[in-house]
């Protein structure tokens, strides 16, 4: 669940998105968030991964089922399938991201194309953000340290 | 109940409404509220963050001003609400910029993609850029990809309405013109010698109309909100001065410090 807080710009809500990585050939090696900030508490929500998933299943589906739920040592990860072809995907949600999605087996996500890649929804709300390589150079999220 | 404290006690509640008023909802010390983000509004970030990206590349610049309309400050006569430092990095861009911790009193800086630098649910999806003097970008792009260097005049104490000649608190947009100052001018060590490099290339703060119970009810309800650096003559008058976006926008312009006009992106 993409964690937002509220409070006015500019503050550090620019930076709670979750989003999604796709590892593989394609991944993009500097994009996404990959520090949890120490600033808020909120802020440790940022990343979730798509482990694996065959290459037209983001693109070609609409809905997807969420058919496994599994605790690992990076996070939890989700097993969608399409209804149509059974094709399966994973995606790794950090647990900050993960506590906050009230998903579980059975849950209906929405996946809406941009150009950028795929939102992965609930309803109207977005749970994961999963770049294209488009997408991957919009992403950044560093702390600077003195 | 004496009267005195009766009548602090309405002043505060007004106060508050009034913070309310000019501030989005947040109470002083209070961590972030949770709350879901939209896959339309994810969608409208992630379009503007593109079509920023195309924007910069077409300017041909290396560093620019970049700002976004955060929040509705038409009340004030300001369309942007925040300002950071965008560079070109390889094949991408990124922002360098100063903020405020879920409404606490510190800030920090962060390095972010356009995307998350649009991913506020903003009060409008649009940009404003402004490329920078040639000059002035060649020297602040080493000093953008050096976080020791950047981080040389970032105070954490953060003040939203931060006084630009004080060195008690830094907002955003402070961070950004004295960093812009040490970047350009080599004698620049410390605050204070930034903030007289401002002085001397004609920088203009915006002066903010804000009556007693407004600075009540917001000092009283946000943890970044101060008014204690602002020189009393000058507050007990409602006038608080601050750094803005657009004088910002403006000072560039005055100083010479742009490369051209800025331009909007939607």
């Amino acid at each position: 669940m993409l964690i937002r807080p509220l409070c006015p710009p500019p503050c550090l809500s620019a930076a709670l998105l979750a989003t999604a990585l796709l590892l593989g050939p394609a991944a993009p090696a500097a994009a996404g968030p990959t520090e949890p900030s120490q600033a808020s508490a909120a802020s440790l929500a940022p990343v979730a991964l798509l482990l694996a998933a065959p290459p037209l299943l983001l693109s070609g589906a609409s809905q997807l089922t969420v058919v496994a739920v599994q605790a690992s040592a990076e996070g939890t990860v989700w097993v969608l399938e399409r209804a149509s072809d059974g094709a399966q995907a994973s995606v790794q949600l950090s647990a900050t991201v993960a506590q906050g999605a009230s998903v579980v087996v059975g849950t209906a996500l929405t996946v809406s194309a941009v150009a950028t890649g795929w939102l992965l929804g609930q309803g109207t709300q977005l749970l994961a953000f999963v770049p294209n390589e488009r997408g991957a150079r919009l992403l950044h999220h560093e702390r600077v340290m003195r | 109940m004496s009267a005195l404290s009766a009548l602090a006690r309405r002043a505060a509640a007004v106060g508050l409404l009034l913070a309310a008023a000019l501030w989005p909802p947040a109470q002083a010390g209070q961590a972030c509220e949770a709350a879901a983000a939209s896959v339309d509004s994810v969608r409208q970030g992630l379009a503007l963050a593109e079509a920023t990206a195309a924007a910069l590349d077409a300017s041909g610049a290396q560093v620019l001003l970049l700002g976004r309309a955060g929040q509705d400050l038409r009340a004030h006569g300001l369309r942007w609400s925040h300002l950071g430092l965008a560079y070109r990095d390889g094949d991408r861009w990124r922002v360098l910029h100063k903020l405020n911790h879920c409404g606490a009193g510190d800030a920090a800086l962060y390095r972010q993609g356009l995307a998350q630098f649009f991913f506020d649910q903003p009060w409008r999806y649009e940009a404003v850029a402004q490329p920078l003097a040639p000059a002035l970008q060649a020297a602040l792009l080493p000093l953008l990809h050096d976080d020791a260097r950047a981080s040389t005049l970032d105070e954490p104490r953060y003040s939203l309405v931060a006084y630009p000649w004080a060195q008690t608190y830094q907002q955003s947009n402070q961070w950004l013109i004295e960093t812009l100052a040490l970047a350009a001018e080599p004698a620049v060590h410390n605050r204070l010698q930034a903030q007289a490099w401002l002085r001397l290339t004609d920088y203009r703060p915006t002066v903010l109309a804000l009556g007693p119970l407004t600075r009540l009810g917001a000092r009283l309800s946000r943890a970044n909100v101060a008014f204690d650096d602002h020189p009393n003559d000058q507050r007990f008058a409602d006038r608080i001065a601050t750094v803005t976006a657009e004088s910002v926008l403006d000072w560039v312009q005055r100083a010479g410090l742009a490369d051209g006009v800025p331009f909007i992106v939607r």
